[in-house]
């Protein structure tokens, strides 16, 4: 090995990687979509009236906030198939894709099921009393006056959540998903473990210029609707 | 026109009201005064059913209402002849001032959107805000909003305006200009029932003061009556606290 | 293999992943130990936008908190020795390089992670804190440790404990990836034991479940600390 780090390769394997942003964005799609589905049942049940639902909600958060994300994965990779095979289907024939948005909706609803529901709790009660004072019925008061204001509460703790999905979703190469990470990994295989350095490098530049990107995007969005807001300055 | 009767409710251990009844008039102007504590917001919020009493009937022209059961649909139609002006205003903070005044109209009553929008635009002169119906409620101050808040209430033309201590949150600068606003519309005629500290609009613009206390209703009669020759201990005892402040005050 | 689970094997190497918490608990120790006084210095040179250090410490935030954690870990782990290797031939130093225990790597990447999360936090937590505070406390001639020391860290932390407590969950979790360093933590360790057997299922069981009795159990650490330190907030605020 003549050079201990060389920087071509670090610019060589960019467009290598490119095209597996594709994955990538597919996965974390996948799994924000049905996430957020998960997560505004779990706020809807940790806001309600049932005790029982409150609790299951609040236990299920706590669980899966408290596991780490490979070991989720490989819950669910191994273990699914695993009961799933005791009802005499067969499991090992799906993508593994499929396992890994399975995984990340799981995560991303217990995260969403709390921005929800510290968004909804952060709307003064008096908003939803005027509205219906004035004659909405509880469904429009809570449709058009509360709903909107909470949005734009959720949405910096959505941006946020989305950035925090996109990188834990780096772990699925563990489990063999082809997506930038996994190709990453493919390449340096390939090259005998050499100039591994650079191709990280090169990797995690993608992550970042991508983080910032949707960090930009999150908040034009938030500037765009919070209109009718005094937004409190704080950098 | 309404009448209440017997109402009670508690929170959790405490009786807040201990059975008040109460006979209001077409035209009434009717002032509730009282300390804290007294059961005053709490019959006002029972009446549109922010609070669920209880105990208690309301007969509400002729709506006969048992305020314990009252089916939602109940509910509803008395909300329809109610408006109420709150204490932090509870503007609508995503809608422009004259989108505050139609909602209750557009979705509400289901009025169409230009009729509404007139109604609206008339309710808001009404309280001279013509020039800011399509600022948001963080571009006004207190008493601006608390005035939108009564064309809100003005625009839904109720059988009932409840006010929930209408100034109390504002700087004292931007109280006149409210009450400016009451009384104007009380010269027009509309049914109001007052909870306030303000003397000086009980006794210059209601036509009737009720004194309540410990949860109950100690005395009531006209402004005349219970300013100069009050009846009870517990009334004298509360205008002697209370008068002095009236000198502040009044303008 | 999924008629049942291997309930003997779940329990011994529950005990073995069990092993493996000092690991996790050493380096999230130090990590925090490193990370809570240089993220909260670091937090006051960007609000106070000391020269230099605060472009840094925002481009180096940025980088942190825009890349993912297992990709840091490669990095540090494939450039630190590239860094350190001229450094031991200068000092001829004897140890080998790729002899290095990888609990030194996990100290610098969780250190490093953490500071920039925590710089963060305190930054929110330090603006939620009046300006007022510090001058009455100049004003009644305090210095400038003792204005910290007394009455803007205590205040900053109270706002800023609950953050702490995620961070630190999260730090935990992270640790998992340490098996990339080959470091015999939670994970490694149970997995090792999963390979003869192929027990995989009942081993993520045990790892799961390490994870979430530690996890749990710092959660309510942190909440009791919280309410004691509350003690001392507005009451009826």
């Amino acid at each position: 090995m003549q050079k201990y780090f060389d920087v071509s390769y670090l610019w060589g394997t960019i467009p290598q990687l490119i095209p597996f942003l594709k994955v990538t964005f597919m996965v974390a799609g996948l799994s924000v979509l049905f996430g957020t589905i998960l997560g505004f049942i779990l706020a809807l049940m940790k806001l309600g009236t049932s005790k029982i639902a409150k609790k299951t909600a609040n236990s299920y958060t706590t669980i899966i906030r408290c596991t780490p994300s490979i070991v989720l994965l490989f819950l669910v990779y191994y273990g699914l198939p695993a009961i799933v095979g005791n009802f005499g289907t067969d499991l090992n024939t799906l993508h593994t894709a499929v396992f890994v948005v399975i995984t990340f909706s799981l995560q991303f609803g217990a995260l969403m099921s709390e921005v929800m529901r510290t968004a909804y709790e952060a709307i003064d009660r008096g908003q939803f009393e005027a509205a219906v004072s004035v004659g909405l019925s509880p469904a429009q008061a809570f449709r058009r006056i509360v709903l909107p204001q909470a949005f734009v509460v959720a949405l910096p703790n959505f941006g946020n959540s989305f950035l925090e999905l996109m990188k834990e979703g780096s772990l699925a190469y563990t489990i063999g998903l082809v997506d930038i990470m996994g190709k990453a990994s493919l390449i340096i295989s390939n090259n005998y473990n050499s100039h591994s350095l650079e191709i990280y490098l090169g990797l995690s530049l993608i992550y970042w210029i991508l983080s910032i990107l949707i960090e930009q995007f999150f908040s034009r969005l938030e500037k765009i609707f919070s209109k009718g807001k005094q937004v409190i300055k704080t950098t | 026109m309404l009448e209440i009767k017997n109402i009670h409710k508690s929170f959790g251990k405490n009786e807040i009201l201990k059975g008040v009844d109460l006979k209001i008039e077409k035209g009434d102007v009717v002032v509730i005064l009282g300390p804290s504590g007294s059961g005053k917001t709490t019959l006002l919020r029972c009446i549109n059913f922010l609070e669920r009493a209880d105990e208690g009937q309301a007969i509400f022209g002729n709506m006969d209402v048992n305020l314990k059961s009252a089916s939602r649909k109940q509910i509803h139609q008395i909300r329809q002849k109610t408006a109420f002006v709150f204490q932090n205003y509870n503007l609508f903070n995503n809608k422009t001032a004259l989108e505050n005044v139609t909602e209750g109209l557009i979705i509400g009553r289901k009025v169409p959107k230009a009729e509404a929008n007139k109604i609206g635009k008339l309710a808001l002169e009404k309280v001279g805000l013509s020039d800011k119906i399509n600022s948001y409620p963080s571009q006004l101050s207190g008493g601006q909003q608390q005035r939108v808040g009564i064309a809100r209430a003005i625009a839904l033309n109720p059988d009932i305006i409840l006010f929930d201590e209408p100034t109390s949150a504002l700087d004292p600068e931007l109280v006149g200009e409210v009450l400016t606003v009451m009384k104007s519309i009380a010269k027009e005629g509309t049914t109001m029932l007052v909870v306030t500290h303000e003397m000086s609009f009980a006794k210059d613009v209601a036509n009737k003061v009720i004194f309540m206390d410990g949860g109950v209703i100690v005395e009531e009669d006209a402004p005349e009556e219970i300013f100069s020759r009050p009846k009870e201990e517990r009334t004298q005892q509360f205008l002697k606290r209370v008068i002095p402040e009236d000198y502040i005050y009044n303008i | 293999m999924s008629v049942g689970l291997d309930y003997q094997f779940l329990v011994k190497t529950f005990f073995i992943a069990l092993s493996g918490v000092p690991t996790a608990l050493i380096i999230t120790i130090v990590s925090l130990l490193i990370a809570l006084p240089l993220g909260f210095l670091l937090a006051l040179s960007r609000i106070n936008q000391i020269p230099v250090i605060s472009q840094l410490a925002r481009v180096y935030v940025s980088f942190v908190r825009g890349t993912p954690v297992i990709v840091q870990i490669f990095i540090i782990f494939t450039s630190v020795p590239l860094l350190l290797k001229p450094v031991f031939e200068e000092y001829h130093v004897q140890t080998n390089i790729y002899d290095i225990n990888p609990i030194w790597y996990a100290f610098i990447v969780f250190s490093l992670n953490t500071t920039a999360i925590l710089i963060e936090v305190f930054r929110s937590a330090i603006s939620t804190v009046s300006k007022g505070q510090l001058e009455a406390a100049y004003s009644v001639g305090l210095n400038n440790v003792q204005a910290f020391r007394r009455i803007i860290i205590p205040q900053t932390l109270v706002v800023a404990l609950p953050n702490i407590c995620t961070a630190t969950v999260n730090l935990i979790k992270a640790t998992s990836l340490g098996y990339a360093l080959s470091l015999r933590e939670i994970t490694l360790r149970a997995q090792v034991a999963a390979n003869v057997g192929y027990n995989y299922i009942e081993a993520y069981i045990d790892i799961f479940i390490v994870y979430l009795l530690l996890c749990s159990l710092v959660e309510y650490l942190f909440k009791l600390y919280e309410k004691r330190l509350r003690k001392y907030k507005a009451v009826g605020a």
